[in-house]
């Protein structure tokens, strides 16, 4: 089946398919030429590819809830005109009544990315003033779930779970959303009825965290969200040397693992390279970073060189 | 030793990592090398499940950069993939040039010197979370007790990631599960430290963080994310002496 043909088969029925479907190439400039409504259509147009993997089974089966996220973000992107909030992909997705996310600072300190509604904007407020809370914690450790706030043995943030009972939360899941050391935040979902996450929604909200670090490395690394489409769309975070450059990278240029992630990410989108492609550069000494002049290194020209 | 006396030594030094706090990664790492001694393989790897549903490698006999590529590739095609799906063991499958199967994985398996290959499921109340895979250099079968041995070793892999959890709903395993993966994340970016900073290699950097690990009674995560944070400095971790096996 090629491209095309499997684009009408595999398209929604309402959009009109896209033909050729093919994978956006992203550099700077096409990234910020890419507004508006372009943007729903680039959305679309790597949906498709996705699923045309999917199709001829190059990626795992499980990926289905993947691009049900995808599904999700594309159509929360035609519907607005200022796009899309990935909390409100995240309260969506997970079937809970509301989500938010938080961003940590350098200094650890935690601010609002986002909230899905009133109820979640006043959850994170909360939690904010308070300085304690699930997600407090979890952007520092562990997930942590509290099933029943009104009924917890817990002697952890009292205040906390009072105030938000009377807001309206009877339980909370907060995860963090974090690449391997490097913390980027947290995922806050909230239920207005006690009772565990079953085992759709508890898979669906690690997913809905990692994407959601993702989102943030890629926004952080290019200034757009638009960048998300490369970021998840084959290029895979499960790459160990993309972590092992990060480290190396760290070292070269004297800067945080974290930065060095951004800086490596953003270096791949300003050549037009994969992020895993120049990572395996890195790893291997072909491309490394001078902290003297601060600018990159070649060492070996850059070819069709691929691991 | 025998193969009767080896088996025994190598579930109870298991068994006695599998002590409180131990680090999943560091008891994966020990269990992978078990394997290559109690069953008659010459590597050995476990994958898990990442919240994609894509396999992520987390610990292997060797962290040699071309075994742990062998893994990579698994990420979307190979016999891990394939057990993991089907929740089946492979065992004994001849790898050839000729064999379509896995156009990625195969050949790369055979320029690294590897003839045969086995994948066990790593299973939990009818849910696969990994598999347990194992690499031969010669041709040949695995006999009926390896097989036993080796899924029986897959097993205990799958008690690692569990970590005491007796009572194992879905968000406590998906929360074990994540935390083994992020876990060998920070691993890798440790190692990218160390290497960079020590000039030395991806497999030293491994084994050097592994023993100053053990030599400090630090877990292997803990220690690793210290470094990541920089307040260990690479330079400082113990050095690292290969030793000669038994």
């Amino acid at each position: 089946m090629t491209l095309s043909e499997c684009c009408r088969v595999l398209v929604d029925k309402d959009q009109a398919p896209l033909d050729p479907c093919r994978r956006p190439k992203i550099n700077h400039q096409s990234v910020r030429r890419r507004r508006g409504s372009r943007r729903s259509e680039q959305w679309r147009n790597w949906l498709c590819e996705y699923r045309l993997r999917l199709h001829e089974r190059e990626v795992n089966v499980n990926v289905h809830r993947l691009l049900d996220i995808y599904a999700i973000m594309e159509r929360l992107e035609r519907e607005s005109a200022e796009g899309f909030a990935l909390c409100a992909v995240a309260a969506e997705f997970t079937a809970l009544d509301g989500a938010g996310i938080a961003l940590m600072s350098e200094s650890k300190a935690l601010t609002s990315l986002c909230t899905s509604n009133v109820a979640a904007g006043a959850l994170m407020d909360l939690e904010l003033t308070l300085g304690e809370g699930p997600m407090v914690d979890a952007s520092r450790g562990d997930a942590f779930e509290d099933t029943d706030l009104r009924e917890t043995t817990s002697s952890e943030w009292t205040l906390y779970r009072s105030e938000a009972v009377a807001l309206g939360a009877r339980a909370i899941f907060a995860y963090p959303v974090r690449l391997g050391a490097i913390r980027f935040g947290a995922l806050s979902l909230f239920r207005t009825s006690p009772g565990p996450l079953n085992a759709q929604q508890s898979s669906d909200a690690y997913l809905m965290a990692s994407v959601i670090g993702r989102a943030i490395l890629a926004e952080q690394a290019d200034g757009s969200l638009v960048g998300l489409a490369g970021e998840l769309n084959g290029e895979s975070m499960l790459d160990f040397w993309v972590h092992q450059a990060a480290g190396m990278l760290a070292v070269q240029g004297s800067m945080s693992v974290k930065d060095a992630l951004v800086f490596l990410r953003a270096r791949a989108i300003g050549v037009g390279s994969q992020l895993s492609v120049l990572a395996d550069r890195v790893v291997t000494g072909a491309t490394r970073f001078d902290s003297t002049t601060r600018e990159w290194i070649d060492e070996t020209a850059v070819g069709h060189y691929k691991r | 030793m025998n193969r009767e006396s080896l088996l025994i030594a190598t579930l109870v030094e298991l068994a006695d990592n599998l002590v409180d706090d131990y680090d999943v990664i560091d008891v994966l790492t020990v269990l992978t090398h078990r394997c290559v001694d109690a069953v008659d393989v010459d590597a050995a790897g476990v994958m898990l499940a990442s919240p994609t549903g894509e396999l992520q490698f987390v610990a292997s006999s060797s962290e040699s950069m071309t075994i742990l590529e062998l893994f990579q590739i698994q990420t979307n095609e190979g016999p891990c993939v394939d057990c993991f799906h089907d929740g089946l063991a492979i065992t004994n499958h001849a790898l050839s040039e000729s064999d379509g199967r896995w156009p990625l994985f195969t050949p790369r398996a055979l320029a690294l010197g590897f003839r045969a290959v086995h994948s066990l499921p790593m299973r939990l109340r009818g849910r696969t979370i990994g598999a347990l895979n194992l690499f031969r250099t010669h041709q040949g079968t695995l006999s009926e007790d390896d097989v036993i041995v080796a899924q029986g070793l897959a097993d205990v892999a799958t008690i690692a990631i569990l970590q005491h959890r007796s009572t194992l709903d879905a968000s406590a395993l998906n929360f074990q599960l994540n935390n083994a993966l992020n876990s060998r994340v920070i691993i890798e970016q440790a190692k990218g430290m160390i290497c960079q900073s020590t000039s030395c290699d991806m497999d030293e950097a491994f084994n050097r963080l592994r023993a100053h690990a053990r030599n400090h009674n630090e877990g292997l995560t803990t220690l690793a994310t210290r470094v990541v944070a920089t307040s260990m400095a690479p330079n400082d971790l113990d050095i690292w002496v290969m030793t000669i096996p038994e």
